[in-house]
């Protein structure tokens, strides 16, 4: 049997009262778009955190490209790419120079090419010279999920990738993204956006307060559309939480959460 | 209907505290004044009872004020990237305009008013209280203090008046600003006396009706020609730059582990005011202790060591470069890459002594030139462990967020203990060496060493201390 790409095991997480992630179980095969489903505060990016070894779970186990990123941090990062929801750019360096940057922490021998043709990919080749601080938001993006694919990483950790990105990017990136995981490679995606999600993920799980509820391929689904099955899991959970509401209850969390 | 001033001053001065209370440490930001207020009291019973001059203490105390105002001033008018830098991704209401139907200028008006009022309140307040010392100890009568406040309160708004004014003309042209900086410099110096009699401290020296009207109208009257004279500046910017990265990373070798030392140097060397900046805010410290220096004889009868002094107190400003080379990155940043927090605290290590060491020689060497060559030696060999020491305490104690020292008032305090306990040994020191060189040179360097190995200890620990907290979710 595979090893699985990704795989956790009763993962538990707090912050002070809020409990960000409940006993978590997740298992992803390597080439699989896996499509990380749920709304504000549901546990996503604490997910993507604990996975790539950015935060500590209170309890439950890990494993990532073989590795445990609880214990090895740094070696789960050497493995894995990683896009950061809200992330940014160093301010100071240039595009091309931000990609040094990366590819001094990564390692990584000759970066031209690759930096070249993700340029052309997704049209910032004449931004490579321009500091990362005089960037519109659409340009940061793309210079950070180049900067998560760039050393070709087995798995990719992608948090909300097609923000502010026009259409035409939009379209090439996700087309990349399925190549990508069809070449054998692993594609984690966490998004609010269910058409993104239910157009390319191979596999999709919904979370919601920390628990993963539903998991299924949303090819598979027939008459039902990914959006109803999306919300009639939430909205089955949320009235086990609290049955007055049914899918109208506010989710908040602290913002390290997100 | 539009917006009325008195509820954007109100929400503003809200945003203000929220984003205060809620960086630096929550409810404990609440004592920062109460912090102040010791910090500035225990100077003041420092001096009283050193038998200084009280006349010189309070004219100390109104300047310190107008700086405090001139910085307030500017906070305004800085960009919104320059902001981030500082604050992190934060929306205020002042750049409402791009939304909402509110007027750029007014906003800018109702933002600086917003900063006086709560400025005045937060840090003015609080060293005038710190003043009363000066009843106790000195001659000052009780009945001075509301007067005390009120001209200290009116130079902090000559120092936002005054600034105001130079931000708002150096958008039209430079060189007017540069001559009139020039111009109010050589005023000062050349005609004291006229300066004194024009200011919020003549008034508190010598109160008569025209000092009240021009103490209150002048910066009134120079802050309105700054907001005439300020033109938004609305342009896109994309400002493009030949590839030094990777030159500079090879020219450094091994000491740059994993490309972070380069990043950190091209982030202080490419924002705003370069690598000058370094420069120009020691020669501050430089300049303010060289002046104590020629002063102080004439105030207490004592004259320390110039060479120990300036190591001293320039160790300590140093620590405002480890402030620039964290300002542009977080915890949160490395987080993405496979680096340990023990790496990049080396490389901020590096570029620390890369920085503060030249700059830190190029003032003692100034101060030899000025005061004489008999203590250079100590003070080199005392600046350069003690520089080490400010760098551990404030990478343990405050991580790469140096900022919150500031205002987090636990923090603040544990950075200000861990620092005096070096410091004032020094500075007893260098009043005590003309009494016995040499004695005196060995303890201060002896205690200036194990110092600096203190803070190698603290930065070697600092790593683990900030990944736990990282890794753990308890950091912002």
């Amino acid at each position: 049997m595979t090893e699985s790409a990704i795989e956790a095991e009763g993962l538990s997480k707090r912050y002070g009262e809020v409990t960000a992630l409940d006993s978590l179980d997740l298992s992803v095969p390597p080439g699989e778009l896996y499509g990380f489903l749920g709304p504000n505060g549901a546990g996503k990016s604490t997910t993507i955190n604990v996975l790539t070894g950015q935060l500590v779970p209170d309890s439950g186990t890990a494993r990532v490209a073989g590795v445990d990123p609880v214990a090895e941090p740094v070696c789960a990062r050497e493995r894995v790419g990683i896009l950061p929801e809200n992330g940014r750019p160093p301010s100071y360096l240039t595009v091309r120079e931000y990609f040094d940057f990366v590819a001094e922490a990564r390692e990584l021998d000759s970066i031209a090419d690759r930096v070249e043709r993700w340029a052309d990919r997704l049209a910032f080749t004449s931004k490579l010279d321009t500091l990362c601080t005089d960037l519109s938001q659409g340009e940061r993006q793309k210079v950070l999920i180049t900067q998560a694919f760039l050393h070709e990483p087995a798995i990719v950790f992608i948090d909300e990738p097609l923000t502010n990105l026009d259409p035409i990017i939009q379209e090439r990136a996700k087309r990349f993204f399925r190549t990508y995981a069809e070449d054998g490679n692993t594609v984690f995606l966490s998004t609010h956006f269910i058409a993104t999600a239910g157009d390319l993920c191979t596999r999709v799980g919904v979370v919601n307060r920390g628990r993963l509820l539903d998991e299924f391929d949303p090819r598979e689904l027939g008459e039902e559309t990914l959006l109803d099955r999306f919300f009639a899991t939430v909205d089955a959970d949320s009235v086990a939480v609290d049955p007055a509401t049914p899918g109208e209850k506010e989710v908040t969390e602290p913002t390290a959460e997100e | 209907m539009a917006v009325s001033v008195p509820y954007l001053f109100e929400e503003m001065l809200r945003e203000e505290w929220r984003m205060h209370s809620r960086r630096f440490g929550g409810r404990r930001f609440a004592l920062f004044p109460a912090f102040l207020t010791l910090i500035a009291a225990g100077t003041a019973a420092f001096f009283a009872v050193a038998g200084a001059s009280e006349r010189s203490l309070l004219a100390g105390l109104h300047i310190v004020t107008a700086l405090v105002g001139l910085q307030v001033g500017s906070i305004g008018f800085v960009g919104r990237e320059a902001l981030k830098d500082l604050l992190g991704d934060t929306t205020l209401l002042i750049y409402s305009a791009r939304t909402l139907p509110v007027e750029e200028r007014r906003l800018l008006f109702i933002f600086v008013l917003k900063d006086v009022v709560y400025y005045a309140g937060l840090f003015i307040a609080p060293l005038v209280v710190g003043a009363v010392p000066l009843v106790v100890l000195g001659d000052l009568a009780v009945s001075a203090l509301p007067r005390l406040l009120a001209t200290a309160w009116l130079a902090f708004g000559y120092g936002v008046g005054l600034s105001l004014l130079l931000v708002g003309l150096a958008t039209r042209t430079r060189l007017a600003t540069a001559a009139l900086v020039v111009s109010l410099l050589a005023g000062g110096v050349l005609r004291p006396d006229l300066a004194a009699a024009v200011t919020p401290y003549g008034l508190f020296a010598d109160p008569s009706l025209a000092r009240v009207v021009a103490s209150v109208a002048v910066p009134v009257a120079v802050g309105a020609v700054g907001f005439a004279l300020f033109e938004f500046d609305r342009r896109t910017p994309a400002r493009s730059v030949a590839d030094q990265y990777r030159s500079l990373h090879d020219r450094l070798g091994t000491l740059d582990e994993y490309g972070l030392l380069a990043k950190s140097l091209l982030d202080v060397a490419r924002s705003a005011g370069g690598l000058w900046k370094l420069l120009f805010s020691q020669g501050i410290v430089f300049g303010v202790v060289a002046v104590l220096l020629g002063y102080l004889p004439s105030v207490v009868p004592v004259r320390p060591s110039p060479g120990l002094t300036l190591a001293a107190v320039l160790s300590l400003g140093a620590f405002t470069t480890y402030n620039w080379l964290c300002q542009y990155e977080d915890a949160a940043f490395f987080g993405t890459y496979p680096v340990e927090l023990g790496s990049v605290f080396r490389a901020k290590l590096i570029g620390y002594l890369l920085l503060a060491v030249p700059t830190g020689l190029f003032y003692l060497a100034l101060g030899a030139a000025v005061f004489g060559l008999g203590s250079l030696a100590v003070g080199v060999a005392v600046y350069l462990p003690v520089s080490l020491y400010v760098f551990g305490v404030t990478a343990y104690i405050a991580g790469l967020q140096p900022t919150e020292l500031l205002f987090d008032t636990p923090v603040f305090a544990a950075f200000t203990a861990a620092t005096m306990l070096v410091l004032l040994p020094l500075v007893v020191l260098a009043i005590a060496y003309p009494l016995a060189p040499t004695l005196v040179a060995g303890l201060a360097v002896g205690i200036a060493l194990l110092a600096g190995a203190g803070g190698y200890g603290l930065y070697r620990r600092a790593g683990q201390r900030w990944t736990a907290r990282a890794r753990s979710g308890t950091l912002d």
